[in-house]
């Protein structure tokens, strides 16, 4: 089958001058960075901390309804989404009629999450949220096995903030509409929704 | 034969098939909510609006004959029959309180499927506005809600035709109509299963499945219910190696899309106190090779001194290397403890189930399993004139004569599927494969030869029976040339004449009856 073949010539030689360009960048930075205030590569990790997008996807977070109870109705559609089956639900009955699931158990196994953010994507009830905390460190597996007090209790929460939600669309708006309105403009093309699909 | 034609396609249908059911045949689904194959025809969801050709008006595809020459268009090619279906099920959706994360019917529910093929509106009418009707009902083995409730009467009509019982009603009018049993009672018949199946929405649940799964993650596997002689074609849900429901799968020729409860109940019985390893006396675990090996060993040195007992619970392949081994070994033959073959036409109640309570009687009857007599060979083992008695389903020892004669066996070998008190006078233990756990056929009260297949594994070393049966044939020194399941069956049918124009695959998904396929031989 024909294909398209593109010739590379290969003949012409660099000579030296990439090298030496190279040998000077990391010379550079070597220098700046002994010798030059605030123009270091490096951090000092962990007194310092570099700062992160307000959409970072770090740890997840169970959110409460006021009385305390988990947000969470078990509909189990983040563990339908994730693609790495880290999630694990059983649910159980809460006297409340209008609301009548609720998780028994709710427990992600965070070394075998991917952090895509689809199930805080898939979240009809906004109950899984996930954190700007990257730096969850354990000494067994097990222990970075979550439960849902500990989902919901996230202790550097505070600290951290609260990382990637779908509906945060102000980070990306400004370039969205500057995308569309190129599309529009360029090639006239206004993107319609998505039909759905079963 | 009346011919008509459905979206541009030409079909003959036997004559009074209604719109639907063509429609159904040339491989349209037309959205319905009380419509059902097995309820009378009701027509009042109008929901399954068709246009026709001549008629002024849409029409029910439900409720309307197809006539000779009629020309239908469904929602798939008429814009007209499209509107109309989409409107009513915005009129449906009304008062629905979208509370599909919770609800359990999400993932196999009519008004979720027609709303993402047809409906994709958006609700006109605020939660806050919509009217509150009553929730979480206990009535008995069901749940209801009649929020959820499209008020179709599928449930009704199937308390007045199917169970003739009429416990549930409709109550209210208008906009308030609701289902409800008398004073808010419980179903109490062995039918409410039936009732959360034909509900097309999440109005009349399940309480034993409620909350334990949602339905998308579960694989389907047609099998057959081993409850009784009936043997309804059924599917088992499972995951991840554990069955989560039974639900009946359409047999007009035997079970309807009927299932009777205690029926259903029987997947509670596949996980728990299973064997998973082979013993010997005392509960000493070995290995299932070594226990085989030593089963085998004791059956040539027994000879025409050893008694086989085989169970009507296991399957005609499991029943054949039975026999087998029981031929090869000359010793004396039997299965009818407690007499099933006396009850195995007799009915329980008026709709499914018989009162013989084992899944293959017939089929055991029809390949001369019994041929000692029960009576005879149990006092045989108490007289001591058998050494060694093979039994093939551990819960015959429960029978206090199978027990009592075992008693007078120096060798007693089971093949077990569930734990137990009564395997402590068994000297070698085997352990078995449960029929949701290997393919096999049983065959019910009329003949009816019915596939199931497997659904997931065995646990610990369990085999199938069959299995350990070709296992013992070849430590006998008499192997029979079968792999599987299906190879075991041609065998089978070599032997049994009855059963000679059958293989699994040409049994199909609903069986094969063999009184009508020897009828039909006998007039050709």
């Amino acid at each position: 089958m024909a294909s398209n073949v593109i010739t590379v010539n290969r003949d012409t030689r660099p000579g030296y001058m990439p090298i030496i360009y190279g040998m000077y960048l990391t010379l550079r930075n070597m220098f700046e960075t002994l010798f030059v205030k605030g123009r270091s590569a490096t951090i000092e990790y962990p007194e310092k901390k570099r700062n992160i997008s307000g959409r970072y996807r770090g740890v997840h977070l169970l959110t409460a309804r006021e009385d305390g109870t988990p947000k969470c109705v078990a509909c189990y559609m983040c563990a339908t989404v994730c693609p790495a089956e880290c999630i694990y639900i059983e649910s159980g009955e809460r006297p409340e009629k209008k609301i009548e699931k609720y998780p028994t158990r709710f427990e992600i196994d965070l070394l075998r999450c991917v952090y895509c953010g689809f199930c805080v994507d898939a979240c009809p009830e906004e109950a899984i949220l996930m954190s700007r905390e990257n730096d969850l460190v354990g000494e067994s597996r097990a222990e970075l096995i979550i439960d849902r007090e500990n989902l919901m209790h996230r202790g550097k929460l505070a600290e951290v903030g609260r990382g990637y939600h779908p509906t945060d669309h102000d980070v990306r708006r400004p370039v969205r509409i500057a995308a569309l309105e190129r599309l529009k403009s360029e090639h006239g093309i206004v993107p319609q929704m998505p039909a759905a699909r079963r | 034969m009346p011919k008509c034609t459905i979206d541009g396609q030409e079909i003959e249908v036997a004559p009074g098939t209604s719109v639907i059911q063509a429609a159904e045949q040339a491989g349209v689904r037309i959205p319905r909510f009380c419509y059902h194959d097995d309820l009378p025809v009701d027509g009042n969801c109008r929901m399954c609006m068709v246009d026709i050709e001549k008629f002024p008006k849409l029409q029910i595809a439900c409720g309307t004959t197809v006539n000779e020459g009629m020309v239908i268009k469904t929602q798939v090619t008429s814009p007209k029959a499209k509107a109309a279906q989409k409107d009513t099920l915005e009129f449906l959706l009304v008062n629905h309180p979208i509370d599909c994360p919770v609800c359990d019917q999400a993932g196999e529910c009519y008004l979720q499927d027609q709303y993402m093929d047809n409906g994709l509106h958006d609700s006109r009418v605020e939660i806050e506005e919509k009217i509150n009707k009553r929730k979480v009902v206990d009535i008995g083995p069901i749940m209801l809600d009649a929020e959820r409730c499209v008020v179709c009467s599928r449930c009704i009509r199937y308390e007045r035709e199917v169970t003739k019982t009429n416990l549930l009603e409709f109550v209210n009018r208008g906009g308030s109509t609701q289902i409800s049993t008398y004073n808010g009672g419980p179903i109490t018949h062995e039918y409410a299963g039936n009732l959360v199946d034909v509900c097309p929405v999440g109005a009349l649940l399940s309480k034993d499945f409620r909350f334990k799964m949602r339905v998308w993650f579960l694989k389907e596997t047609d099998s057959v219910c081993p409850g009784c002689s009936t043997g309804c074609n059924m599917t088992i849900d499972h995951r991840d190696g554990e069955a989560y429901r039974f639900r009946p799968r359409r047999n007009v020729e035997v079970n309807k899309s009927w299932m009777c409860d205690p029926g259903r109940d029987l997947y509670k019985m596949i996980g728990p106190d299973r064997v998973t390893t082979a013993h010997r006396f005392g509960g000493a675990v070995a290995p299932a090779s070594e226990i085989v090996h030593e089963v085998a060993a004791k059956l040539q040195a027994a000879g025409a001194n050893s008694a086989f007992l085989a169970s009507p619970r296991a399957s005609n392949e499991d029943a054949f290397t039975f026999k087998k081994v029981a031929q090869a070994v000359g010793g004396r033959l039997d299965f009818r403890v407690g007499n099933p073959q006396d009850k195995v036409n007799v009915c329980k109640d008026e709709i499914l189930q018989r009162e013989d309570r084992h899944p293959n009687t017939q089929g055991l009857l029809d390949q001369g399993l019994g041929v000692t007599g029960v009576e005879a060979l149990l006092a045989d083992c108490k007289a001591g004139k058998v050494h060694v008695l093979v039994l093939q389903d551990g819960s015959m020892l429960n029978d206090p004569g199978v027990a009592e004669a075992a008693k007078g066996v120096p060798y007693v070998a089971v093949m077990a599927t569930h734990q137990g008190t009564h395997l402590i006078n068994a000297h070698a233990v085997i352990p078995v494969a449960m029929w949701a756990e290997t393919d096999g056929t049983f065959t019910n009260f009329e003949q009816r030869v019915q596939r199931f297949k497997r659904a997931f594994d065995a646990p610990g070393e369990a085999r199938p029976r069959w299995e350990v049966g070709l296992d013992l044939l070849e430590r006998l020194g008499q192997p029979m040339n079968a792999a599987s399941a299906g190879d075991v069956f041609i065998e089978m049918a070599v032997a049994t004449p009855a059963y000679a124009d059958f293989t699994h695959r040409s049994l199909g998904p609903l069986g094969k009856s063999l009184a009508t396929a020897n009828k039909a031989q006998a007039s050709a």
